[in-house]
């Protein structure tokens, strides 16, 4: 395989992003829309698992197999095996060559035949799966693909599995969209402005914060990955240089700031509640002028100045 | 001595309530308790089983959450017999957290275990228990690490509303060593408590064989398997009082997690309006019928975020006893925002349950946000907002 320098530079640069992507293991969810397709990303992702050495499993459902190869070299369409449920879906040619069980059959057999090593599966698309399959079946089935290095059936030690998955978004509500997306290790959503794709890759490490990043790409016509910095910076429409920041305390009437001998004034005061010893000894002080406290009353008309205890007509 | 022979239900205790009536003059009321009766069996006595305790208000046995400060806020523990719902937080972080303490805790009493999931093996989540800190050293710091955080703080700002520097975060009641216990979250509970202890795991991918096969019935059948484990569980044990038990009583914790995800076979997060609507709320309803049977107490976490239909949700919280919402930060506003930057998330009080009382145990407090030291989950009450 010759690969061209620029590519080669690519690929070295790509390793610290994808890396993280296709190590973690489990499900990496691709969600892509009409505007940013996620075919080329899926194809770029599988050639670098194959360049790897790892093994690699298409389940081609969405697009036939030769428009999926197309773009390939031939080193690495050796190295990919293809079920193909594009042109029988429903197998009704009967031929030996289809997999008992539909699309899921396929993803066991896969896991239980699988040697030692790393293997990677493609579906193409989780769309037409989830159209055609209930939800919960889809989500059990990639759940035990995906968590299958944890179960300790086999004495043999299976390698990590990674499932790469499409997605398009649009084409399904927020429920399925939701429960895929709880299921999966890394979720690697396409946008872009002005014609950059970007992925914003959210990686979810199990009992651990999930991490995310931006990284903008763009796919060479032989499906290698090129990583690149973000679109430039005068071509953001935001930022408005000409209003300056308006400071709210420029003109009131009062003052709002405080001198630096007026905060040391107010950081020495003494509030009404805080008890202090000279505060303790000014109360309990008598004040001169004051030995006892007088009552001054003046009687009004109505009062009755009578001393008797009203309370002793009562008769009980 | 008619009124004896009537009431007396045994041939022992007629004969000794009559020996006892002649040797005392004073009254007719006499005693019929283990004075008097000579078998084993436990009759009218106090249920005294490690790791429970009366409530103090409505004298229903309360178990321990794992989190004293969640002990507090539901008015001392858990009712035995009844289900903690704890809704989760969106990545599912914290609220593992919350389902360890409550199994560490069962282990350190000494109580029977039941882990339900369909996501894990439950062998390898009781290896990831957090490790109880038992010894006076631990509680030690743990007390300083408390006071360290509130005192520099509280003496800067709190100088004309100092009365609020007077008030504890959060009411920590006297943790005895038999009720409630601390946790730390960055280690390991050992092996040994781990073998010591009684404890029946539930795996679904394990007990469904084939994913083919489908019964047209109203439960799923991943409900269906559970409940019935449950069940065995609780008649073989003697939990609902079936089988006397040799031994002590003991209680039995339940523990089931992502109750409600896909992985369990039920689409309520899939779709709106799916065909097994109603599985959930049966399966809640006939669990709290197992529970209230039987000496146990349950916790379940649910991916209520993920549910689409409001109204389950609505279901769900009124088939439950108490409900508890996490929300964390991440990915929120929230997050950057300088009011929260003490704090992970915020619980939510959704329910709290009236067990043979007309009132229920709300606490004062209703705004309590959750940060996860290093070592210790604490609940505070949040001041800000």
């Amino acid at each position: 395989v010759t690969l061209s320098e620029g590519a080669r530079a690519g690929i070295g640069r790509e390793l610290g992003m994808l890396d993280s992507l296709l190590s973690l293991g489990g499900l990496v969810l691709l969600r892509d829309s009409v505007e940013w397709e996620g075919r080329s990303l899926l194809k770029a992702l599988v050639k670098k698992s194959a360049l790897c050495g790892e093994q690699v499993h298409i389940l081609g459902c969405e697009v036939s197999e030769e428009e999926f190869r197309e773009g390939f070299d031939s080193d690495i369409n050796n190295r990919l095996v293809y079920h193909d449920f594009f042109r029988d879906p429903l197998n009704w040619s009967k031929t030996e060559e289809a997999l008992p069980g539909g699309p899921l059959g396929a993803l066991r057999a896969i896991c239980k035949r699988t040697d030692p090593g790393p293997v990677t599966i493609a579906l193409d698309s989780l769309s037409w799966l989830l159209l055609h399959l209930p939800c919960t079946t889809l989500c059990q089935a990639l759940h035990a693909v995906s968590h299958q290095d944890a179960c300790p059936g086999d004495s043999s030690p299976v390698g990590k599995v990674s499932v790469l998955g499409l997605l398009h978004e649009e084409l399904h509500g927020p429920g399925p969209v939701g429960a895929l997306s709880s299921l999966a290790q890394t979720e690697v959503t396409l946008g872009g402005t002005k014609g950059q794709a970007s992925a914003h890759i959210l990686c979810r490490r199990p009992r651990q914060r999930p991490t995310d990043q931006t990284q903008w790409f763009s796919i060479l016509p032989d499906f290698s990955l090129d990583l690149q910095e973000g679109p430039s910076v005068e071509s953001q429409p935001y930022s408005d240089p000409h209003i300056p920041p308006v400071d709210p305390t420029t003109h009131l009437t009062f003052n709002l700031h405080l001198s630096k001998k007026e905060r040391e004034a107010k950081d020495s005061l003494i509030l009404p509640f805080q008890f202090s010893s000279e505060k303790q000894q000014a109360l309990l002080r008598p004040r001169p002028g004051q030995a006892t406290s007088h009552i001054f009353y003046e009687p009004d008309a109505y009062d009755d100045l009578d001393q008797e205890d009203p309370d002793d007509d009562l008769d009980i | 001595m008619a009124a004896v022979a009537t009431c007396g239900s045994g041939a022992g205790t007629t004969g000794s309530a009559v020996a006892t009536a002649s040797k005392s003059n004073v009254t007719s009321f006499q005693r019929r308790g283990p004075r008097a009766s000579g078998t084993n069996d436990s009759g009218p006595r106090l249920v005294s089983i490690a790791g429970t305790r009366p409530s103090v208000r409505n004298g229903q046995l309360l178990v321990s959450t794992g989190l004293p400060a969640l002990d507090q806020l539901l008015g001392g523990g858990l009712a035995i017999g009844t289900v903690l719902l704890i809704e989760e937080d969106k990545y599912n972080i914290y609220s593992p957290l919350l389902f360890k303490c409550f199994l560490a805790e069962g282990i350190v009493n000494g109580h029977t275990l039941l882990v339900a999931s369909a996501t894990e093996d439950p062998a390898n989540i009781l290896q990831e228990l957090p490790a109880p800190l038992l010894d006076d050293n631990s509680k030690k710091e743990f007390d300083e690490d408390v006071y360290n955080h509130k005192t520099p703080e509280s003496n800067i700002k709190m100088k004309i509303a100092w009365r609020y520097q007077l008030l504890p975060k959060m009411e920590i009641g006297p943790v005895s060593s038999r009720f409630g216990h601390y946790y730390d979250a960055s280690k390991r509970i050992p092996q040994e408590l781990i073998e010591a202890s009684n404890w029946h795991g539930f795996f679904l991918p394990e007990k469904i064989s084939s994913t083919l096969k489908v019964e047209p019935c109203s439960l799923t059948p991943g409900y269906i398997k559970l409940l019935q484990f449950i069940q065995n569980i609780i008649y073989e044990e003697g939990f609902d009082g079936s089988n006397p038990q040799k031994k002590q009583r003991n209680v039995l914790r339940i523990g089931i997690q992502n109750l409600g995800s896909p992985l369990w076979g039920d689409d309520i997060c899939c779709a709106e309006n799916g065909s097994n609507s109603h599985s959930l709320t049966k399966f809640l309803y006939v669990l709290r019928g197992l529970l209230r049977t039987s000496l146990s107490a349950c916790i379940i976490t649910m991916p209520t975020h993920l549910i689409q239909n409001k109204t389950i949700i609505a279901r769900v919280t009124n088939l439950s006893d108490t409900v508890i919402g996490l929300e964390s930060f991440i990915g929120s506003e929230r997050e950057t925002n300088p009011l929260y930057k003490d704090y992970h998330g915020l619980i939510h009080i959704r329910q709290i349950p009236r067990l043979n009382n007309l009132i229920c145990d709300e606490s004062d407090v209703k705004d309590l946000a959750f940060k996860l030291k290093r070592k210790l989950f604490t609940i505070e009450v949040d001041f800000i907002s």
